[in-house]
């Protein structure tokens, strides 16, 4: 068991916020997304949406957003994040917070976060190229990456690897370095790895079919459910990975099936199978027991940690589970009934809808147009249970279009977006620190903030609305780190800019309201409402129209305050 | 200000020094009127909004994960309980200040001086009026709290409205970066992961980053702003009570685990008079299917119990017999487990369970409740059955102890339980129940 057990971090946790599903529409949607049309104002760029940002100010198109180096001096406006459709008059924010531009919207949602480097490569391929891209992650070269990863060789260990690590002396029995290392490993890929979506998938379907890390009898285990169950089939089918997870040692022991016997089954895993990772709450008592007995004999090797099916555990007789019947007569064929039971379940019109939903709910909106919700389903089984061709439809729907800003970026989602807006690179091997020092604390940073990755204890994964996040400590805790990024304090040992200052602003502005422009520009796409310009500058005890010089504080040592004040700030905040 | 290291903050921001947080955001909370509320709670010093509220603090804790009633609160005068527990039963020797019925597990002893001194009690057989064995089915129920009606609000929150709660100090969420459920709605709350770390980063003289990000926020969707707002007008607080420092009286020694930091926030709370009504404490991993545990030291269920019992009486003798006087803690848990043990040494998901009251209006030393019986017909679907809706349980209290006349605006339908769970606020000494069920009969 011990999908809750006792471990070093938020025993406190629980599932406060697992109900909050419902209130998220109630709670975020309570802003009126003034004149704006119903579909498409995204997409529709400055058509019909100019009136949304009577304060924004005007902004030159330029081919090179987001790339201060090709701006040239003195136009800071190049800097900035145009609309790639034909928007002459300026920046327009959809939903109030966000850019209008459909491919910063794309990035927002399918990656951790814009950066230049990733609005080059959408703007040069387009939207739809720029997704069947990111769908063949194998094809996309990720070296800065792939080096981090070397550094973490644990993180993909299997079970006899790690169980060799122990025998070699390199790691005691139990311990929890490997899986700390998938953790670790997870940071560095939401945050440098140049496969974003297929990240942002791995990180879905770790929550869907979670198994808590570190949790304690993950030790030999855990590195390899992430190795062999959700990478394999992130961009796969369903059935498939949920048929991997079934059989694998770190569910059979996170939800118990492990000691689940055929006198008395344990009916942990059979009812989140049915209510989490599959239909959904329509099961009755009595498929739960069916669905346990089936599932008997799915255990674990004790002596090497590996999967096992074990027939003499395992409870013969018909079972009949949510449209599913099976004799089941012979113990020996248990193992193969208990997977078409999960190909069966996989492949349900009830599980179609319900992971529809989670991924419009990831995507789209924290409640999701149900239209755009019965088409995924559609497509979902009409392929199989293949993913990609859902995630095709999502990305090119109408609904995706129209739903720019309308997100809120959980403090995971958001940290590592400052880390990719800030530029920040991995850091360097030295004599004291093998190359993951830095790494770590960003581990223990989202932890701080209740969303370290894979660390949800609860069955469910975390949540993935905005009600859910949206408490005090969370928000004064995301604010506080971006501080501590933007400024350098905590970690130290991430790669910084030479000048941050000039990374992010280009050559220095002429006043104050010339800076937050050139930081409103590069961190969020969009030139701020006039109050909030005036807002920023006042910071310093200046107005926008004040002369901004080399020496001042704003330019030298106060810096980066500016920077994560805007990092803070709702415009950031929404995705 | 112009050198590089003119900042406090050479390492973790969030480590920062006090002075500068402390002396700046007064006066920026002072400077505002961020969402009407930071008025509330702004002083030079450390006094309060008085909100005319003369009722006990609330106090929920919540056992996460299906808290194991029947081994904590062990019914061990019914003979069936021994019969479906013969591997994980606590065996009737070990328990503790048992009567004929009930004895408590053998690592609730921290608690044993507080159950014989009467401000220790349980109610048995408590349940939820729609049952289910979905752990997030059954929490999201738990804390909406209004079963049969549409309300989306949670029951704290509109507990909170109806005592006129304006202030975020007023229901607190102690000891997660996440606000639960039960606070949901329009009545601001707070949530604090520790009053220590209660601060914003870089604030100080000719930094306003405070002001700053009101001004910010100051047209946000609600996902945000209404946080941002709690913030805002909790830092002067906070940075007073960080000021002051904490020091538990009575000689009061917290375990060094999360529940015992966030219980000694909760009292540091209740005694700085900020105004708190209500404060949520989690405390999970209680989903035992397997190896619960014998009742001894090492073992599962004994270990986290332990935590909590010592966590719980440190929260006590902190407070005092003063400060519990105007306090009622309360344990509340999705949903109890399966009656009998299964194949693993645990138990599965159930349905009736035990709740723990604490404070100095509690009649304890007793179990309170109607017992369903073990036997195997007396079971529903193998749970123990629910024999007092747990809404009533605390509509007793809210009505006894928090002056809450209006019950049907918390839950709707639901009548106080009527158990004499709690002592009048009124009257506390000599005044009895209305009626009183307290002692269960042995089944069998």
């Amino acid at each position: 068991m011990t999908k809750h057990s006792t471990s070093r971090r938020n025993v406190l946790t629980g599932a406060a916020a697992a109900g909050l599903g419902v209130l998220g529409a109630t709670r975020l949607l309570g802003r009126p997304v003034t004149g704006a049309p119903a579909g498409g104002a995204a997409m529709n760029g400055a058509a019909g949406v100019a009136a949304l940002t009577p304060s924004a100010a005007p902004l030159t198109p330029s081919a090179t957003p987001l790339t201060p180096s090709a701006a040239p001096a003195g136009t800071a406006a190049a800097a900035g994040l145009p609309t790639a459709s034909a928007n002459t008059t300026g920046t327009t924010l959809a939903s109030g917070l966000v850019d209008a531009d459909p491919l910063t919207h794309l990035l927002r949602r399918a990656t951790y976060g814009a950066t230049p480097e990733s609005l080059t490569e959408v703007r040069t391929l387009g939207a739809a190229a720029w997704i069947e891209r990111q769908l063949d992650p194998a094809a996309i070269a990720d070296p800065v990456c792939d080096d981090l990863l070397t550094r973490l060789p644990m993180a993909r260990m299997t079970i006899t690897q790690v169980r060799g690590e122990v025998t070699a002396g390199r790691m005691v029995k139990y311990g929890w370095e490997a899986m700390y290392q998938v953790g670790y490993a997870a940071v560095a890929r939401a945050a440098w790895s140049r496969r974003q979506l297929f990240e942002v998938m791995v990180d879905f379907w770790s929550n869907h079919l979670n198994v808590t890390c570190p949790f304690d009898q993950g030790w030999d285990n855990r590195p390899d459910y992430d190795r062999a169950v959700i990478r394999p089939h992130t961009l796969g089918r369903f059935a498939d990975m949920l048929k991997a997870s079934a059989k694998h040692p770190a569910m059979l022991n996170y939800l118990d099936n492990r000691s689940s016997t055929k006198t008395r089954p344990n009916e942990n895993y059979a009812r989140e199978l049915m209510e989490l990772h599959t239909v959904g709450l329509i099961h009755t008592e009595d498929d739960v027991q069916n669905a346990a007995r089936l599932l008997t004999g799915l255990t674990t090797d004790t002596n090497n940690g590996l999967y096992r099916y074990s027939s003499t555990s395992h409870a013969v007789g018909a079972v009949k589970v949510l449209g599913f019947s099976h004799a089941n007569s012979t113990a020996g064929g248990g193992e193969a009934a208990a997977m078409a039971m999960l190909d069966h379940l996989a492949s349900h019109p009830a599980t179609a809808a319900r992971l529809a939903r989670k991924l419009c709910v990831r995507f789209v909106a924290d409640d999701p147009p149900q239209p755009l919700v019965d088409r995924l389903a559609a497509v979902y089984l009409a392929n199989g249970t293949a993913i990609k061709p859902v995630l095709r439809e999502l990305f090119r729907s109408a609904e995706f279009a129209a739903a720019a800003g309308g997100k809120v970026r959980t403090p995971y989602e958001g940290v590592i977006a400052t880390i990719r807006a800030l530029g920040l690179a991995p850091e360097q091997k030295t004599v004291s620190n093998p190359g993951w020092h830095g790494l770590r604390s960003l581990y223990w940073m989202v932890d701080s903030l209740g969303q370290a990755p894979m660390a949800w204890h609860p069955p469910n994964g975390y949540p993935d609305v905005a009600a859910a996040w949206a408490s005090p400590a969370g928000l004064l805790g995301r604010w506080n780190e971006n501080l501590n990024l933007a400024a350098g304090w905590w970690p130290k040992q991430l790669t910084r800019p030479a000048s941050m200052l000039a990374h992010l602003a280009g050559p220095l502005p002429a006043t104050y309201g010339g800076l937050v422009d050139a930081l409103t520009r590069r961190l969020l796409g969009v030139v701020v409402a006039e109050r909030h310009r005036t807002a920023l500058a006042a910071f310093y005890g200046k107005t926008p129209g004040s002369a901004l010089r080399a020496t001042d504080a704003a330019a030298t040592w106060a810096f980066p305050y500016l920077v994560a004040l805007i990092l803070d700030s709702p415009y950031f905040q929404a995705r | 200000m112009t050198t590089p290291c003119g900042c406090p903050e050479h390492e973790r921001a969030t480590g920062m020094t006090r002075r500068g947080l402390l002396g700046r955001a007064l006066a920026v909370g002072a400077a505002g009127a961020f969402g009407g509320l930071a008025a509330d709670t702004l002083s030079t010093s450390l006094a309060f909004a008085d909100s005319g509220y003369q009722g006990d603090v609330l106090v929920v804790l919540s056992l996460r994960g299906g808290f194991d009633g029947l081994n904590v609160v062990v019914p061990h005068g019914d003979p069936n309980y021994y019969l479906a527990r013969p591997q994980i039963g606590v065996p009737r020797s070990m328990l503790l200040g048992a009567d004929v019925m009930f004895g408590l597990h053998p690592a609730m002893a921290p608690l044993l001086p507080f159950w014989q001194a009467g401000t220790l009690g349980a109610v048995h057989a408590v349940g939820q009026p729609n049952p289910t064995r979905s752990h997030f089915q059954a929490m999201e129920e738990m804390e909406r709290a209004a079963a049969g009606t549409s309300l989306r609000t949670g029951w704290l929150d509109r507990m909170l409205g109806v005592n006129g709660a304006t202030s975020p100090f007023n229901g607190v969420a102690v000891g997660s970066a996440m606000t639960p459920r039960a606070f949901a709605g329009p009545t601001p709350d707070l949530s604090v992961r520790s009053l220590d770390d209660f601060a914003l980063s870089g604030e100080a003289a000719g930094r306003p980053m405070a002001a700053t990000l009101r001004a910010l926020y100051d047209d946000a969707p609600p996902a945000m702003a209404t946080p941002a707002a709690a913030v805002d007008s909790a830092l002067a607080t906070t940075a007073a009570l960080r000021s002051a420092g904490y020091t538990p009286a009575n000689g009061a020694v917290y375990p060094d685990s999360e529940l015992g930091a966030a219980l000694r926030d909760v009292a540091r709370l209740v005694k700085a008079k900020v105004g708190l009504m209500a404060a949520t404490v989690d405390f999970g991993d209680w989903d035992f299917h397997e190896n619960i545990g014998t009742p001894v030291k090492g073992q599962r269920l004994h270990d986290h119990l332990a935590d909590v019992a010592a966590a719980l009486a440190a929260f006590a003798a902190d407070l005092g017999p003063t400060g519990l006087a105007g306090v009622t803690l309360l344990t509340l848990s999705e949903f109890g487990r399966r009656v009998a043990e299964n194949g693993s040494r645990g138990a599965d998901h159930g349905h009736g369970n035990a709740m723990l009251l604490l404070g100095g209006g509690v009649r304890g030393g007793r179990v309170h409740g109607r017992w369903p019986g073990l036997a195997p017909a007396q079971l529903v679907g193998g749970d123990l059955a629910g024999t007092t809706d747990y809404r009533a349980v605390i509509a007793e209290i809210l009505q006894r102890r928090c002056g809450l006349g209006d019950i049907n605006a918390v839950f709707p339908g639901v009548t106080a339980a009527g158990l004499g769970l709690v002592t009048p606020l009124s009257g506390r000494a000599g005044v009895g129940p209305t009626m009183s069920t307290t002692l269960p009969t042995p089944t069998g």
